[in-house]
């Protein structure tokens, strides 16, 4: 472990982002998209990153004109290592944002949509499909029963049922891992705030080594899992020590006495799965649409749209409204929380068919933290929040333009610094 | 006195007001052309991300169930697995804590 990584737990990589000094031209390009001013150097001097403030969250990588910051964790070699090893089982955890991006790197137009075509490819390069739309339909239900219990609580003094705590309002999403490590590095006043719901990344990791083992009919040792992400955090938060529970619960239960293992293996982004498919000559755009085959690629179009900004909200409160009320919500499309604003909010009411009493649920969407963050979290750190709800993705657009996603090739990052000059564009 | 031949000179350039008006417009027009390209390339930028938003709400429109409550593979999985959202296993597998990590930091 690098030595001087003090925000890190043993075994995590410290740092998944670095710049390398050779291609660096120390045009300051990245600084502005960097959410911790992590980016140390004089302008015109070579830059390097200061790991300990990092989350590595990727935005400089996918901004850079020059191409300078790089990934330290690159696994794709160990992947196909596995893939032609018959003993394992290697599950692909597909992000939503994934099926939208990965056709640019095949020559297909920005945006298409190839869920069939990518499950084609995979299966082709021998994965088993674990739709991550799957386990964000998972993560849902856990971080929106929670959300409910934590209203309930604070509206109507509702204990909860297994007496443990309620965590107060308002409640912060927890799958942007990016996010979650801002919070325990800069804010850690909020961590009660945060769902304790896994991202789900990791709820898929946990459930393909317990439940996935009864479907793949395979021991948990014998199932590899490889999470294929938008996103360089996600690399950071697999290799987090306590997202072991899938080898901590069979060890309870079987007895199984191998070392342990973590729930998620390794990560891809989604540029590493194109290179991967490259490597193995497999023509993502020539392939086949294929369906993902087992239960746990079936999702919703809740699920789906997790990959935009907004997307976990307008999920969440199509699920709340339905259980508060018994009643589905009217129109399905929930249009206050899209676009691409920076902080979007919007307010629901709706009547808790348990208490038979109206309530008004104040929400709101944060993306592009590296501007605008600051203002929410200080109301809510100063106790006068409106919110009771708050969705934060790091990446501006959300996961869709995440750091691990296929890089728009046009170096016009630094332009935007200098556009506010031209008044009329 | 000797004859002296001088010729008045009224324009050196021979440049015509209508010659005038065309090269000034054609330097507005190449400064401005840098401002158009600026623009370009940084709508670009986001003509990319709002293209892969549209991707998403299309899988959204074009899904059979459009509500997590609703996916019968997740009530499958608590069914025959997980038991309830925030049940004891639940809390056990798909729930974690957090870390104060700025000890480090001074």
């Amino acid at each position: 472990m690098n030595a001087t990584a003090k925000t890190y737990q043993k075994g995590e990589i410290p740092g998944v982002i670095a710049i390398k000094a050779s291609s660096c031209k120390g045009c300051d390009a990245c600084k502005r998209h960097c959410p911790t001013s992590a980016i140390t150097g004089m302008f015109g001097a070579t830059h390097s990153i200061n790991v300990d403030l990092c989350l590595s969250c990727g935005q400089c990588l996918i901004n850079c004109p020059f191409g300078a910051p790089y990934e330290t964790s690159y696994t794709v070699d160990e992947v196909i290592a596995k893939l032609k090893d018959p003993n394992f089982t290697v599950v692909g955890i597909i992000a939503p944002a994934v099926r939208v991006a990965i056709g640019e790197d095949f020559g297909l137009p920005a945006g298409s949509l190839v869920t069939g075509k990518l499950y084609g490819s995979m299966k082709k390069a021998g994965f088993e499909i674990l739709d991550n739309n799957f386990t964000a339909d998972l993560t849902i239900m856990e971080e929106g029963t929670e959300f409910i219990s934590r209203a309930r609580h604070a509206v109507f003094g509702e204990k909860n049922e297994r007496g443990g705590e309620t965590g107060p309002l308002p409640q912060f999403t927890s799958c942007c891992p990016a996010w979650v490590r801002l919070v325990e590095i800069k804010y850690p006043a909020l961590i009660p705030n945060l769902s304790s719901a896994k991202s789900p990344q990791q709820m898929a990791g946990t459930v393909a080594k317990t439940y996935g083992t009864k479907i793949w009919k395979k021991s948990a040792e014998k199932i590899y899992t490889v999470g294929i992400m938008p996103c360089t955090a996600k690399k950071l938060e697999a290799s987090r020590p306590e997202f072991i529970s899938a080898y901590e619960y069979n060890k309870k239960n079987e007895g199984a006495s191998s070392k342990p293992y973590p729930d998620v293996d390794t990560v891809l982004t989604t540029r590493d799965l194109s290179r991967l498919l490259k490597k193995m000559k497999i023509d993502l755009a020539k392939e086949k649409e294929v369906e993902g085959g087992t239960l746990l690629a079936d999702y919703t179009g809740a699920g789906t749209i997790f990959g935009n900004t907004g997307g976990v909200m307008e999920a969440a409160v199509r699920t709340a409204y339905a259980v508060i009320t018994g009643e589905e919500l009217q129109p399905l499309e929930f249009k206050k929380v899209r676009g691409l604003k920076g902080v979007k909010s919007a307010s629901v009411t709706i009547k808790d068919s348990k208490y038979n009493k109206e309530v008004t649920l104040n929400l709101a969407v944060v993306h592009n933290i590296s501007e605008n963050i600051k203002p929410v979290v200080e109301e809510v750190l100063a106790g006068r929040s409106p919110y009771h709800f708050i969705e934060v993705m790091n990446c501006p657009g959300g996961c869709i333009n995440g750091g691990g996603q296929p890089i728009c090739g046009n170096g016009s990052s630094w332009l935007g610094a200098i556009r506010p000059w031209f008044a009329w564009t | 006195m000797e004859n002296k031949k001088y010729q008045y000179i009224e324009n050196p350039l021979h440049i015509t007001r209508r010659e005038f008006i065309t090269i000034s417009g054609i330097i507005v027009a190449f400064l401005a052309l840098p401002a158009v390209w600026i623009k370009a390339l940084t709508s670009a930028n986001n003509n990319y991300i709002q293209a892969r938003t549209k991707g998403l709400y299309q899988d959204d429109e074009k899904a059979a169930v459009r509500v997590s409550h609703a996916n019968k593979s997740v009530t499958r999985y608590y069914k025959e697995f997980g038991g309830e959202p925030l049940g004891h296993l639940s809390e056990e597998l798909l729930h974690t804590k957090y870390i104060n990590r700025t000890k480090g930091l001074s």
